[in-house]
């Protein structure tokens, strides 16, 4: 094959005109659902694992041991779910500085590490204790997938914290770091988008984010509206999701019963 | 970035590939701001006097393979290579192979009959570890297309499922980001 | 008995199942599966002299498990007369890519520059994915060992994902999905994938809705190639230590379950 030379003018690729037309339409719903006023004022279901999380830090704080929080390995900060889980990195550092508890945060990735640090710095300047703030508890350990790992379960055995915040992408040392933490005895709140690790971290944990529930937190713990609002407009993405597979299977089979060409516009 | 996507304009696709420059530029950057990190802490750390050993541990390390590197180069058969071959990748191997431990005592504590969804697992993951055994056809071969036909349909449907909820999470979090509404990543959370 | 006694007995019994098992020189005989066998049936497709680029998206931990897979992909790959393009976007990845490639290479009579290339590390797999479906060349000036890619004749007239006949990443983590998400989605060039066995279920519906084009896990994935190649190799000679701890696990499980349940029926 000879690569071409002639270079594309046109403004638009007209075969990924459907791609276009079904992201807006998708970015539509999300914007006008989130301008809703009536779907702003809308409640989210309990949600246990967030729940506990008030609970987790005064544990920590009457066993005087430490809280650790960590994002996993899998993700960089771009990742939404990396952003999801500075959500509730805020509220677990602003419940740290109101109960004078130390909170230790281990990544892998030095970008996440600087971001915290200004997250956290935030969380203990709004709850009114600046002076508690620690950045070397926030800091990089390894880039390495088990380097991580070995990095944080020597922290988690070495300092036993009392609860542990499993919240981020996470791959195969989800297990290692859920099992050391059962060891020490903590409680554990996790979460991840992984669908392998959300397995072993349900068997492993007190509390699992399955899913959704984790990119819920922000609107849940802010209880900000325009934050509320995506959340439902997820709901409202999933019944539309929903009807568009039950219409295609029904056409999808008929077609096949009766034997007919179709056009298969479910597929771009 | 976005629209981009959409586009073979010649323009845009400079845009492109000036972004995805700076991107990797960033990336390795941030390499650097995370060695720099990792020394600083640990050297602080070691003049307060706390973990003195683990820390010189992670300095040694840490300062090791670049002097190697540039003292003997990173050919084959290079000091380097040989830490590489012989240090590092068997203390990785060995944290991995950790898991196979962890795994047996999660499952010894995990998989009780304690309710009827829990029996559920419990059931499907023996059959799942019953298919994965291969000691030869015949008795055993029906596991294995049991274990398929569960790998296929349910935990498939049920792995898409969740898939689909990731993404819609994924988006409207970056939708968020992007119109501003989600500013807590940023240190500013009001 | 405590939690911690009973654990450190599983641990013992797992590490004397494993010793003894690798000790014993049993080869168990495996069925190959649909999923083994799509793989080689895929790669037996291609026509001889296309250009493959092998992605190795994994460090060095995953080695013991993902190195007899690799091999035995690089091995047919090579057998079939195709030419392969390495790169690495895991910084461990690229020495153990380049030993493996070199190795199989080798054992084939097949020479550098002409049957295949190394092209070396780059950061930030997302970015370097969007750089290749634009320009090769644009992201590697040189290969790995600073030749200008102008003066490698394997490479003439292949400058972009356009040319290359499918993708071949070998991973241990999400990397596969990047590949799906940018090269497979955005610039149409088919994806094949080696993974460790923890990430095959994640992949699944990928697999299933095309996006990736075939896929092998594990090293019970590699024990099946290899009887497919009739080559006696790493993967086979684990079956039976992967099959003992299997059986290990399930007398776990039944264990615990009985102990539980005896608990419950003494408390009644």
């Amino acid at each position: 094959m000879i690569a071409s030379t002639i270079a594309d003018s046109r403004w638009l690729d007209m075969a990924k005109l459907p791609e276009l037309v079904g992201s807006v339409v998708v970015i539509a719903i999300v914007f006008l659902a989130t301008m809703n006023r009536s779907i702003q004022s809308a409640k989210l279901r309990k949600i246990n694992g967030l729940e506990a999380i008030e609970d987790a830090v005064g544990r920590a704080t009457e066993m005087a041991r430490p809280v650790l929080f960590t994002p996993g390995w899998g993700g960089d900060i771009q990742r939404p779910t990396t952003i999801a889980s500075m959500n509730i990195l805020t509220k677990v550092a602003s419940l740290s500085a109101q109960y004078d508890c130390t909170l230790l945060y281990p990544t892998h990735d030095p970008v996440i590490m600087t971001v915290a640090q200004e997250v956290v710095r935030e969380a203990y300047t709004d709850s009114g204790y600046p002076d508690r703030y620690r950045a070397d508890n926030i800091n990089y350990v390894s880039s390495s997938q088990f380097g991580y790992a070995a990095a944080v379960d020597g922290i988690i055995s070495r300092q036993k914290p009392a609860s542990i915040f499993l919240l981020g992408t996470f791959e195969a040392e989800s297990l290692i770091l859920a099992e050391t933490g059962n060891t020490v005895g903590a409680i554990q709140i996790a979460g991840t988008d992984s669908t392998i690790q959300l397995a072993f971290f349900i068997v492993a944990c007190d509390y699992t984010l399955i899913g959704e529930e984790l990119f819920a937190a922000s609107g849940y713990l802010s209880g900000n509206p325009s934050i509320v609002a995506s959340v439902k407009a997820q709901d409202i993405l999933k019944v539309v999701i929903a009807v568009i597979l039950v219409a295609a299977t029904i056409w999808a089979t008929t077609a096949r019963i009766l034997d007919i060409e179709t056009v298969q516009w479910w597929k771009f | 970035m976005f629209l981009q996507y959409f586009s073979p304009h010649p323009l845009a696709r400079a845009v492109n590939r000036g972004m995805l420059d700076y991107w990797q530029i960033l990336s390795a950057i941030a390499l650097v701001v995370g060695v720099v990190g990792v020394a600083r802490t640990n050297l602080m750390g070691l003049i307060a006097g706390k973990d003195r050993i683990n820390r010189l541990t992670v300095l040694a390390g840490v300062m090791a393979m670049p002097i190697l590197a540039w003292l003997w180069g990173t050919t084959a058969g290079s000091p380097f290579v040989w830490m590489f071959e012989y240090v590092q990748m068997p203390m990785q191997a060995t944290v991995f192979a950790l898991l196979a431990f962890f795994v047996a005592s999660a499952s010894f504590r995990g998989f009780r009959a304690r309710n009827a969804q829990a029996t559920v697992l419990l059931v499907s993951a023996t059959i799942i570890l019953m298919s994965r055994l291969s000691f030869g056809e015949g008795f055993l071969s029906q596991f294995q297309w049991i274990g398929d036909w569960m790998r296929d349909n349910p935990s498939m449907a049920a792995r898409r499922a969740i898939l689909i909820g990731i993404g819609l999470g994924s988006l409207t979090t970056s939708l968020r980001v992007l119109l501003g509404v989600e500013r807590t990543w940023l240190g500013g959370s009001k | 008995m405590t939690d911690l006694r009973i654990r450190r007995w599983i641990f013992l019994g797992l590490a004397v199942i494993v010793v003894l098992t690798m000790l014993v020189p049993v080869t168990t005989k495996v069925t190959v599966s649909p999923y083994t066998q799509r793989m080689y049936d895929y790669i037996d497709s291609l026509p001889a002299h296309s250009v493959v680029m092998v992605s190795f998206d994994h460090d060095a931990s995953s080695q013991p498990e993902i190195r007899p897979l690799s091999l035995c992909l690089l091995r047919h790959a090579f057998s079939r007369g195709l030419k392969m393009a390495g790169v690495s976007f895991q910084s461990e990845g690229t020495v153990i890519g380049y030993r493996m490639i070199e190795q199989t290479a080798k054992e084939f009579g097949r020479e550098y520059g002409v049957d295949y290339v190394y092209l070396g590390f780059r950061p930030q797999l997302q970015a370097a994915i969007l750089q290749l479906g634009e320009s090769i060349r644009g992201l590697y000036a040189q290969d790995y060992f600073g030749t200008p890619l102008d003066s490698i004749p394997m490479l003439v007239g292949i400058d972009s994902l356009a040319q290359i006949a499918v993708v071949l990443s070998i991973a241990d983590a999400n990397n596969t999905t990047h590949w799906m998400e940018y090269g497979k989605a955005r610039f149409n060039v088919p994806i094949i994938a080696g993974v460790t066995a923890s990430m095959v279920t994640s992949y699944d519906p990928y697999l299933s809705s095309g996006q990736l084009s075939a896929m092998v896990g594990g090293l019970r994935g590699a024990a099946e190639y290899e009887r497919l190649l009739n080559r006696h190799g790493a993967g086979q000679r684990g079956m039976l230590a992967q099959s003992a701890t299997h059986l290990y696990l399930i007398a776990l499980i039944l264990t615990g379950n009985f102990i539980f349940l005896r608990a419950r029926r003494g408390k009644k």
